[in-house]
């Protein structure tokens, strides 16, 4: 027999070893593992390590009642710890390991500052629809100064434009049963305050200085990081609570209306107002002063969904009983306005006249300074030292300040949002450069061009004394428009 | 022996029988057949009930695991006859035999059905994953399949073929059968095997170092009980008498082994320090006690006692052994890893095992009736017609009746 | 690489789940499949999942979930088809799904239940970390540990993170005394370190022995036990053969005798 193998052997046996080989090529070829078909930002890249100014992302507890957050939105671009730490100063002035919640006073900031729209309020524009559609309610809605000054901007209107008579008229045409203005409570809430402050500084020392606790953004931060002072807060709940609390009781009896078939509504630039309207000590009588609260930018997308264009829209004016506003309220929504508001009223109240014309146009408090200082000399009182301050780093600085060498100032007010309520959380989202200075200057020329300057003047408050609450810091208005505060430091440190 | 006598259709030269079960049973393979192309088309959500917590599910626990153990009666049978001259009983060899391969077939088909990436079957072939139990029970089963195909391929050249090709078969058939032994102890015993890396999740009552031992003892003495079982149906079937004594020194064989079983389990209990487990009366002990006693203790009992002698004691041992050894396999799968979760199984799930096992009864009584494997020649008397064409298949399908 | 997780400095942002589900190319959008105890669990897309704990003071601790990465990884061994293994420069354990056949024996056999099932698809496939391989590969941390905001997470080699680890606990008598995966089963890449006991933050209590000694020590007896049975039954074979022969002769014989 011959070695000799043929040449169609030789082939077989070469192809037979190529299908074989290529077999087990093909079979232990491992592939790729599955995953790693995306991508992350590039300040991720690398070890992770590095000292970045950014990473990462607040954390947002689920119940959180104020703000949401659609991860599939997140870039992880880190703007929202920068807005709470380094303007809010909530994010790492806690310890860890955490205690009893992960803090959040709900000013919403991180909605402002999230490029990408991940975290948001939380919607409740369902909740309204059904209450509206719900014939067996009475639906009452709100609105504060510093949505009058915004709204606009979500339907293409000039940044600073007022919008206050359209958005009442579009408010009844989306079917509110009653539409007031809560700078109607701000001044109810001036005169309360107002009194209280008088008061502290003739007869309760140790209450001084007086903080303001009209931002609930601010209330939680000093229960969260400053519980000492809670008893320095004015015990005034806020205009929208005030609001809410008379609603349910003046306006209920005078309409006829069972409170439990009310609801209230208000918007607000705000979405810490969401987690205040939740709060236990805000309710009389098992009436929560307060049924949902939608921030502008809600307002906004209600709207739409009603077909309701801003621009076309017939100005209204608010309802009577609680709809009268003097240019005090009006200018609760800039940064200083509070103050300006109260100390024309604490003025009025101390010396029985009407404030000077600087006091009218109080430049001193106005404007976007971190802190504002400013002094007004009152006949019979004295010089009243007063503070402005809005950001919460900032509160927290001079706050700390405060603790260390004592307050120098009389009256603080403190807003947790820069720019005050027109800065605020729930309002929309723009990148104009000066977008805020815009709103301010259109609040304080509603407040110039309003014929009532003082909160005592106007008349449905003058009623409302007259009528039901008697006078202020009476026993009727303790129980429907002051509240006390929770220490909420134990649950952080 | 009264010979039962079945209407037969003739097709092609060979013997279709229709009976009312039979009819059932196909209508159940149909439905199977649905049922399988929806699982190929769209995966587990539809036809299982399968979970992340319990991925393993009825397809595995009764098609596979007690798929090849009642199998088993193929290599447990042939180890007696074959290797320990147990020549009485070379009568069931053949039929033990066939449920055997059509055992594997089938329980192949169930787990092509159940692995996700079918496609990738062919993958430990030659990605060899030697690390993993079931990399030795993948090899051996398919090694085993095929010995077990080339065996019955000798009944199957019998009658067809050429018959050079039968004789060539008959030369090679005692190395087949030597490797036909040493194929399923591996796989049976490696199938309790699969259980050893679970050790941190299974209930303490079936975890031991033992499981691979008992997993073999157990398909060893369930193949003699498989046995019983099956020629008692094929005797009420086909009226095909196995005498009693055959039976007896089987199974007895098997009860044997069954007591060493109880001993090594008992000893597992008190090594293991598990006698707190079996009378708490939770779920998990429940179970366990009624595998050992109406599987392992009863059966025992049954056979030491007088009862062994009666037909009927024997196949109570019988079936009460198959059920015994079904519940420990569904209880390894199921009941020891019931703290990860619940399950059971889809209806999907259910249909093709069901399809499945009709199937492998439609198609051993086709074989039985066309080859020469319980004994005689052609097992039915064939009431001959003319050659039927499919119009009048259908129609004596509806009508028919058993004489 | 090994990966220090610190429970205390956890905040539960979630940033590490969303980039893990970016990198990866998971679906934002899927539904939860498993919440067990009202936890989230992992599934075929979260790979990763933040799970809350309330303390006995009624603290909050969250705990990042995810394959451990085992030194000793039991769905490796478990895999017949090589689909998983361990990466040895990163120590990864990696799946390939291009090797998977479906079987599911990982996801069996894995003593902490972390490999999932894509239960939807046509042609599923298994769906666990994967540790971030092609960025470990480049010496960059896995995705979730860049991400990580207050620092709770940190890589590097394995033995300098359990002394570091350790230091830590010794540093602060918070910590309780113990680096969960330093041994579990064998020990793992994924190491934790908690003020608050482990069995309170739903970590399975596994012994020190890898799983895998178990297989392991019965596969190494299965080729001489294989060899042995088939000797003894070749044996068996051939003394049958020869009883088989003698008697044939025997009876040949008696049949010349009786003719």
């Amino acid at each position: 027999m011959t070695n000799k193998i043929s040449r169609r052997k030789f082939l077989k046996v070469v192809a037979g070893s190529g299908v074989v080989g290529f077999g087990v090529m093909a079979a232990g070829c491992k592939g790729d593992p599955s995953g790693a078909q995306g991508w992350i930002p590039d300040q991720y890249q690398g070890k992770g390590d590095f000292p970045v100014n950014l990473k990462g992302r607040v954390a947002i507890s689920q119940d959180n009642p104020s703000i949401e957050r659609d991860d599939e939105k997140c870039i992880l671009c880190g703007q929202c710890v920068e807005a709470c730490k380094n303007v809010m100063g909530v994010y790492g002035n806690y310890p860890l390991p955490l205690k009893n919640e992960v803090a959040c006073v709900g000013c919403g900031q991180c909605t402002i500052a999230c490029p990408s729209g991940a975290i948001t309020e939380k919607r409740n524009i369902q909740d309204v629809l059904a209450a509206i559609d719900d014939d067996s309610k009475h639906v009452v809605v709100q609105t504060a100064p510093a949505t009058k000054v915004s709204l606009g901007e979500e339907f293409g209107m000039e940044p600073g434009a007022s919008v206050g008579k359209k958005m009442v008229g579009a408010l009844k045409e989306a079917g509110f049963d009653a539409v007031f203005d809560t700078c109607f409570s701000a001044d109810l809430t001036i005169m309360e305050e107002a009194s209280e402050f008088v008061h502290r500084l003739t007869k309760a020392k140790d209450e001084i200085p007086h903080l303001t606790s009209c931002c609930p953004g601010w209330v939680k931060y000093c229960e969260y990081f400053y519980p000492e002072l809670m008893h320095n807060l004015s015990t005034c709940k806020s205009p929208q609570n005030m609001m809410g609390a008379t609603i349910k009781s003046f306006y209920a009896e005078k309409k006829g209306i069972k409170p439990e078939n009310i609801i209230n509504v208000s918007i607000m630039p705000c979405t810490a107002k969401k987690f205040e309207v939740g709060r236990e000590e805000l309710q009389v009588d098992d009436q929560r002063d307060m049924d949902y609260v939608l921030t502008t930018r809600e307002l906004a997308v209600l709207l739409k969904h009603k077909g309701i264009d801003l621009n076309n829209v017939a100005e209204s004016e608010y309802d009577s009983v609680l709809g009268e506003s003097t240019g005090a309220g009006k200018i609760f929504g800039a940064t200083g306005g509070v103050t300006e508001a109260a100390v024309r009223t604490a003025y009025y109240l101390a010396t029985g006249s009407n404030p000077p014309a600087d006091l009218l146009s109080w430049q001193p408090v106005r404007g976007m300074k971190a802190v504002k200082e400013a002094n007004a000399t009152i006949p019979g009182v004295g010089t009243v030292n007063i503070a402005v301050c809005h950001g919460l780093e900032n509160a927290r600085q001079l706050l700390n300040g405060i603790k260390e060498h004592g307050s120098k100032w009389q009256f603080i007010e403190f807003m947790a949002c820069p720019g005050g309520c027109i800065g605020g959380g729930g309002q929309p989202k723009s990148s104009e450069p000066d977008i805020k200075q815009k709103r301010i200057a259109a609040i304080y020329k509603e407040d110039t061009s309003s014929a009532k300057r003082c909160s005592h003047d106007n008349t449905e408050i003058q009623s409302i004394y007259k009528e039901f609450y008697g006078k202020p810091l009476s026993e009727k208005a303790e129980k429907y428009l002051h509240t006390s505060f929770v220490n909420r430091h134990d649950r952080l440190f | 022996m009264k010979v039962k006598v079945y209407k037969c259709f003739r097709i092609l030269g060979w013997d279709f029988t229709i009976t009312p079960t039979r009819f059932v049973l196909t209508g159940l393979v149909a439905l199977m057949a649905a049922t399988v192309l929806l699982r190929l088309l769209t995966g587990f959500q539809f036809v299982t009930n399968l979970t992340d917590e319990t991925p393993w599910g009825m397809w595995i626990a009764f098609d596979v695991m007690c798929g090849v153990a009642l199998a088993g009666g193929g290599y447990s049978t042939a180890l007696l006859v074959h290797m320990f001259r147990y020549k009485q009983c070379e009568v069931v060899a053949r039929g033990a035999l066939l449920t055997s391969l059509l055992g594997y077939i089938l329980v192949m088909a169930g787990l092509f059905l159940d692995i996700g990436q079918w496609f990738n079957f062919w993958r430990p072939f030659v990605s060899w994953g030697y690390t993993s139990v079931l990399f030795e029970v993948f090899w051996c089963i398919s090694m085993y399949t095929t010995i077990l195909s080339l065996e019955f391929f000798e009944i199957i050249t019998e009658r067809v073929l050429v018959k050079k090709l039968h004789r060539h078969i008959l030369k090679i058939l005692p190395v087949l059968v030597v490797i036909g032994l040493v194929f399923p102890v591996l796989h049976q015993s490696s199938l309790g095997g699969l259980f050893l890396i679970m050790k941190e999740k299974m209930f303490p009552l079936w975890w031991s170092q033992f499981l691979p031992i008992y997993f073999l003892m157990s398909s060893f003495f369930v193949g003699s009980a498989m046995v019983c079982v099956e020629t008692t149906l094929a005797r009420t079937a086909y009226g095909h008498e196995i005498p009693h004594e055959i039976m007896l020194k089987l199974t007895r064989v098997g009860a044997r082994i069954m007591l060493v079983y109880l001993l090594m389990k008992i000893y597992d209990l008190f090594s293991m320090d598990l006698w707190g487990y079996v009378f708490q009366g939770t779920l998990q002990s429940n179970m366990y006690c009624l595998e050992m006693l109406f599987g392992i203790i009863i059966p025992i009992c049954i056979i030491v006692s007088p009862l062994r002698k009666t037909r009927g004691g024997l196949l109570t041992y019988a079936w009460l052994t198959v059920f015994g050894v079904i519940i420990n396999r569904l209880n390894c799968v199921f009941t020891s890893m019931y703290e990860s979760g619940s399950y059971f199984p889809g209806i999907g799930e259910i249909i093709v095992s069901a399809g499945l096992v009709s199937l492998g009864i439609l198609v051993y009584c086709f074989l039985v009736e066309n080859f020469n494997i319980i004994g005689n020649a052609r097992a039915v008397q064939v009431k001959i017609d003319k050659d039927k064409d499919i119009k009048n298949l259908i129609w004596a399908l509806l009508r028919t009746k058993r004489h | 690489m090994a990966v220090l997780v610190d429970i205390t400095k956890c905040i539960g942002c979630e940033g590490c789940s969303v980039a893990c589900k970016m990198y990866n190319g998971l679906d934002f959008k899927a539904k939860p499949r498993n919440i067990k105890d009202g936890h989230l669990e992992l599934d075929d897309n979260r790979w990763t999942v933040i799970q809350e704990f309330h303390t006995a003071n009624d603290d909050l601790r969250f705990v990042k979930k995810q394959c451990l990465h085992c030194l000793e990884p039991a769905c490796a061994s478990a895999c017949f088809s090589k689909a998983i293994q361990k990466d040895e420069k990163t120590g990864a354990v990696v799946y390939y799904p291009d090797l998977c056949v479906g079987c599911r024996y990982c996801m069996v056999a894995c003593p902490y239940s972390i490999p999932k099932y894509q239960w939807n698809e046509q042609f599923p496939q298994v769906a666990k970390c994967q540790m971030c391989e092609s960025r470990l590969s480049k010496g960059d941390a896995p995705a979730c540990v860049s991400a990580c905001t207050t620092g709770a997470l940190i890589s590097g080699d394995r033995d300098e993170l359990i002394k570091k680890a350790h230091e830590i606990i010794a540093s602060d008598s918070r910590y309780v005394n113990h680096v969960y995966g330093e041994h579990e089963v064998g020990g793992s890449e994924w190491l934790y370190i908690s003020d608050v006991p482990f069995e309170e933050l739903g970590f399975k209590q596994v012994s020190d022995t890898p799983v895998t000694n178990y297989s392991k020590s019965y596969l190494s007896k299965v080729p001489f036990f294989a060899a042995g049975w088939a000797l003894f039954l070749a044996g068996l074979t051939y003394y049958n053969h020869r009883v088989e022969k003698n008697k044939k002769n025997q009876d040949d014989e008696n049949k010349d005798k009786e003719d």
